[in-house]
């Protein structure tokens, strides 16, 4: 069952490709000329070397690069100095981090919508996955005339009980 | 895997029955020659055909050895008491367990009291199992031993764990491709068309 995502930059991922969509805060080191209309709130037609414009990342790597760069990426939004430190400086870290909560989602099945949406999409693929295994573990072990469950003691004893959604994420 | 599938490996256990019937040998393409039957003497057959059989009421299952109020009890103790997994009795405990009690509790004295044990021990290992995931995740260890774990304990944690693993996997060599590049590059606005990474220090 592998997990249909690209393992590196891939030409033909489809996840890659929409990620390309998202905008990163560009100047521009030369005058364009007709293409104005990118800035609207200038107003005018040529666009002036210094503009800063957020473009979609495909276009910045095409024209940031080569003999003669047309613009000057800055750091996307999502990794300036503030949220660095949501972020933990660290793409591996957040993941770990918030590993745990998608784990106990996933294996408290609860069918609520809004949780998924709290999560990227990487995220949410596992979560689908792994709800969906631990869906079929739970109706394999209450299967068949008789179930081996937990004495109802143990069930309705406090400690035992379904762990609230709403604290985990927060 | 589903459930249902290791649940197909466990069935090939071998578990003792006496049957009520007699008949020759027969002769199995996997697992080799069950038999020969003879009414009330016991036989050694697979899970599946003991659970055929009874469902048939042509045989009593024998409880296996573990599968006892006293002994599952020492079992949940040690299991407690262990910060590591201890070994079970069989590969496929939960199986047995379930499919066993399923169809014969008739057979089982105390059927009710194992029923509730066995799931006892499931459950205290089963979070086991999600902390020590948990940790392994947390500190980045490249190896985990799955001793005395059973398939239906491993299989219970797929696909999460292989898949999260494989995410961390993946930023990790993005990065690592990312420093080699940067090192071949002595500005970023250089004209090597891979190098993709944004301006940070300048």
């Amino acid at each position: 069952m592998p997990l249909p995502s690209a393992y590196c930059p891939n030409y033909y991922s489809i996840d890659d490709i929409l990620a390309t969509q998202e905008r990163s805060p560009s100047k521009f080191l030369l005058n364009v000329p007709k293409m104005g209309k990118l800035n609207p709130s200038e107003g005018e037609i040529d666009l002036k070397a210094g503009t800063t414009l957020e473009l979609p990342t495909w276009l910045v790597l095409e024209i940031c690069t080569g003999r003669q760069p047309i613009v000057m990426p800055d750091l996307p939004k999502i990794y300036k100095e503030s949220y660095r430190e949501i972020l933990k400086a660290d793409a591996c870290a957040t993941f770990k981090t918030r590993f745990r909560q998608l784990m106990d989602l996933a294996d408290n099945s609860i069918s609520d919508p809004s949780v998924q949406q709290r999560l990227d999409t990487l995220e949410r693929r596992l979560f689908r996955d792994s709800y969906n295994a631990r869906t079929k573990l739970n109706a394999w072990l209450i299967e068949s005339g008789a179930t081996i469950e937990a004495a109802n003691m143990v069930v309705n004893h406090k400690k035992r009980k379904r762990i609230d959604v709403e604290d985990l994420i927060n | 895997m589903d459930p249902d599938e290791v649940e197909y490996l466990g069935e090939k256990q071998f578990i003792s029955i006496i049957p009520t019937f007699n008949s020759n040998t027969i002769h199995l393409i996997s697992g080799g020659d069950v038999g020969p039957f003879r009414a009330s003497i016991p036989v050694r057959v697979p899970l599946w055909m003991a659970i055929n059989l009874k469902q048939q009421q042509k045989c009593k299952i024998q409880q296996p050895d573990w599968m006892e109020v006293e002994k599952l009890e020492k079992i949940k103790e040690d299991e407690k008491s262990s910060r590591t997994f201890t070994e079970m009795p069989s590969e496929h405990y939960m199986i047995e367990g379930k499919l066993i009690l399923g169809c014969a509790s008739d057979d089982i004295p105390r059927a009710d009291e194992i029923r509730t044990i066995i799931k006892d021990i499931w459950d205290i290992r089963m979070s086991k199992i999600r902390s020590s995931v948990d940790t392994l995740v947390k500190n980045t260890g490249s190896y985990a031993g799955v001793d005395n774990l059973t398939i239906m304990e491993i299989n219970s944690i797929r696909p999460i764990l292989p898949h999260a693993l494989d995410q961390i996997y993946r930023i990790k060599a993005t990065r690592k491709q990312l420093r080699i590049q940067s090192q071949g590059t002595t500005t970023f606005l250089s004209n090597t068309r891979h190098s993709t990474s944004f301006n940070t220090a300048s």
